[in-house]
C-alpha cells in the first residue's frame, strides 16, 4: 500500500506543515523580541557609561551623584567606564574611578561571579577584573589560578596577572605558571610579557624586566618558546635598547634557531655586526629574518647577498634579490649581473627583484 | 581658543578630552573613527587634531596618511595618542608627518600644557 493512499496522510502533513510553519513564525517573533531587548539594553548602557564618566569628570565624590549598580548590565557599564579611564589616563581621574570601584564594591561583584560553576562566566568576571588593574587583585588571581580547573579561565587570569607586574619576582612567577599551561599562541604569551613591561614602565623599573631576562637565560624549567616569546616582548617594547642581554641570549644560544630569530630583531638595530653571521646560518628561517634586516648593514653585505642569491632555498634567492634591490645602484649591478645567470633560479628571482625597483623608481 | 579634533573610538575617552578641552577654551569636535574624522576634518577644518590609531573602518595611520597627502589638510598638526608604544609604530607614525606621539595613560594637565605650548609656538 502507497503511504499516500492512506485516509490519514494528507490532515497529518497538513498538521506537520502548520506546526513547522507555527514554530518559526514563534521563533522569528522570539529573536526580534531578544533583539529589541538587546538593544534596548545596550542603549541604557551607554547612557549610564556616559553618566558615570561625567560624574567622574565633574564630582569630586561620583558615588553621590551616581546610582548605586543592581543588575549585570549596571555593572558592565561601570566597569566598562572605569576600566577605559584607567586605561587611558592617570592623575586625579583615575582616583576618583578607582574610588567608585570600591565604594560601589564593583570588584566584589565579579570576583563572586568569578566563583560561578559555569567556565565562562568565570572567564568573564575575570576579564572584568583584569581591566580594572587593581593592584588589590593580585592575590586573588593567585589563588583563583590554584583553584582553577579550566585552562581557558586560567589563560585569562595570567593574562590579568600580567598587568599587575611590580617586578623581576612577579614575572617570573607569571612565567612559572605559564609553564604549566599547554603553549597556546605566541601572540598571547607576548601580549603577557607585553603587559608586564608596561606595567613595570608605569611604575619606573623597565630594567626589572631586563634582569628577568638575564635570570630565566639558563633555566630549563622555562620553555624555550616562553623565552623566544619573552625576546619578542622586549623588542616590541623597545625594552632592552642597548641589545647586551640580547646578545648573550644570542652566543648562548646559537643551535635555537627560534631563540637566534627572535635576537636578530634587536640586535640588528644596534648591532648590525651580526648579520654576515646569520645570513649564512644553517637554518633558512633565520637566514630569512637576517635578509629582512639586511638594509641595516648597506654595501657591506653586497658579497654576502650575492651569494644568497644561489642560495638552496626559493625564499632566500627571491629576499635576497630584494634586499639587493634596496641597497642602491650598487646592489642594482649586481641584480643586472645575475639576470644573465645560468642558475635559472637565480636569474628569475634578479629579474623579479629588478621589475620592483624599476616600479619603485 | 583653538579648534580641536579629538578622534579616538571610545566614548569615555571622547566625553573626557571634550569636557576638559572645553573648559579649557578651545573649540572642539569629535570623531569616533578613521572614516568619521576625515569628514570632520574637511567640514570643521581644526587647528590641531588628537588621534588614536586602532580603531575602526580606518586606523590612525591611515588617517595621517590621507591627511598628509590632501593639499588642504596636509599642514593641520596631529598629535598620536595611543597606548601603542613600540619603537617601530612611533617611527612609522613620524615618518608620515606627525608632530607628536603621546602614549596611554595621559596626564590631561600636562596634555593641556603640550597643546598650549605647542600651538602658543605654530601661532607666534
Amino acid at each position: 500500500m502507497r503511504l499516500t493512499s492512506s485516509p490519514h496522510f494528507y490532515a497529518c502533513l497538513y498538521i506537520a506543515v502548520g506546526l513547522l510553519a507555527a514554530f518559526n513564525i514563534f521563533e522569528i517573533v522570539f529573536m526580534l523580541f531578544h533583539k529589541n531587548r538587546l538593544d534596548k539594553s545596550e542603549i541604557e548602557k551607554e547612557l549610564l557609561k556616559h553618566r558615570i564618566s561625567t560624574a567622574i569628570i565633574t564630582v569630586t565624590d561620583p558615588s553621590e551623584v551616581l546610582p548605586k549598580p543592581v543588575n549585570a548590565m549596571n555593572y558592565a557599564a561601570y566597569n566598562e567606564a572605569v576600566s577605559s579611564i584607567i586605561e587611558s589616563f592617570e592623575g586625579e581621574i583615575v582616583e576618583r574611578a578607582t574610588k567608585l570601584i570600591y565604594k560601589f564594591e564593583i570588584d566584589l561583584y565579579y570576583k563572586r561571579l568569578s566563583r560561578t560553576t559555569i567556565w565562562f562566566k568565570r572567564a568573564h568576571a575575570i576579564d572584568m577584573l583584569s581591566s580594572l588593574k587593581l593592584k588589590k587583585n593580585r592575590e586573588f588571581f593567585y589563588a583563583v589560578f590554584k583553584s582553577e580547573p579550566v585552562k581557558e579561565v586560567r589563560y585569562r587570569i595570567l593574562y590579568g596577572l600580567s598587568r599587575l607586574a611590580r617586578d623581576r619576582e612577579d614575572i617570573y612567577s607569571i612565567s612559572k605558571l605559564l609553564a604549566t599551561l599547554p603553549y597556546l599562541t605566541a601572540k598571547y604569551t607576548e601580549d603577557v610579557f607585553l603587559n608586564t613591561i608596561t606595567a613595570l614602565k608605569n611604575a619606573g623599573k623597565e630594567e626589572e624586566f631586563g634582569f628577568f631576562l638575564k635570570q630565566i637565560m639558563t633555566n630549563s624549567g622555562i620553555p624555550l618558546k616562553i623565552k623566544r616569546d619573552c625576546l619578542s616582548a622586549c623588542y616590541l617594547a623597545g625594552c632592552e635598547r642597548d641589545g647586551l642581554i640580547v646578545k648573550e641570549y644570542y652566543n648562548a644560544f646559537q643551535n635555537e634557531p627560534a631563540i637566534i630569530i627572535a635576537c636578530i630583531r634587536t640586535l640588528a638595530n644596534v648591532d648590525p655586526g651580526i648579520l654576515p653571521e646569520v645570513l649564512h646560518h644553517k637554518d633558512w628561517r633565520v637566514r630569512l629574518t637576517a635578509l629582512k634586516y639586511a638594509h641595516l648593514g648597506g654595501t657591506d653585505l653586497l658579497h654576502d647577498l650575492k651569494d644568497l642569491v644561489h642560495d638552496s632555498n626559493y625564499h632566500i634567492r627571491l629576499n635576497a634579490a630584494l634586499a639587493l634591490s634596496k641597497l642602491g645602484d650598487a646592489g642594482l649591478e649586481i641584480l643586472r649581473g645575475e639576470t644573465a645567470s645560468t642558475d635559472k633560479f637565480a636569474a628569475n628571482a634578479a629579474k623579479y627583484a629588478l621589475t620592483g625597483a624599476e616600479a619603485a623608481s | 581658543m583653538a579648534k580641536i579634533l579629538i578622534v579616538d573610538d571610545d566614548d569615555t575617552i571622547l566625553l573626557i578630552f571634550r569636557t576638559h578641552l572645553s573648559k579649557a577654551g578651545h573649540l572642539v569636535e569629535t570623531a569616533v573613527d578613521g572614516v568619521d574624522a576625515l569628514e570632520k576634518t574637511s567640514s570643521f577644518k581644526p587647528d590641531l587634531i588628537l588621534l588614536d590609531i586602532n580603531m575602526p573602518r580606518m586606523s590612525g595611520f591611515e588617517v595621517v596618511k590621507n591627511l598628509k597627502e590632501n593639499a588642504e589638510t596636509k599642514d593641520i598638526p596631529i598629535f598620536i595618542m595611543t597606548s601603542l608604544k613600540q619603537d617601530a609604530n612611533i617611527k612609522r607614525a613620524y615618518e608620515l608627518g606627525i608632530n607628536e606621539y603621546i602614549t596611554k595613560p595621559i596626564n590631561i594637565e600636562h596634555l593641556k600644557l603640550r597643546i598650549d605650548k605647542f600651538l602658543g609656538k605654530t601661532c607666534s
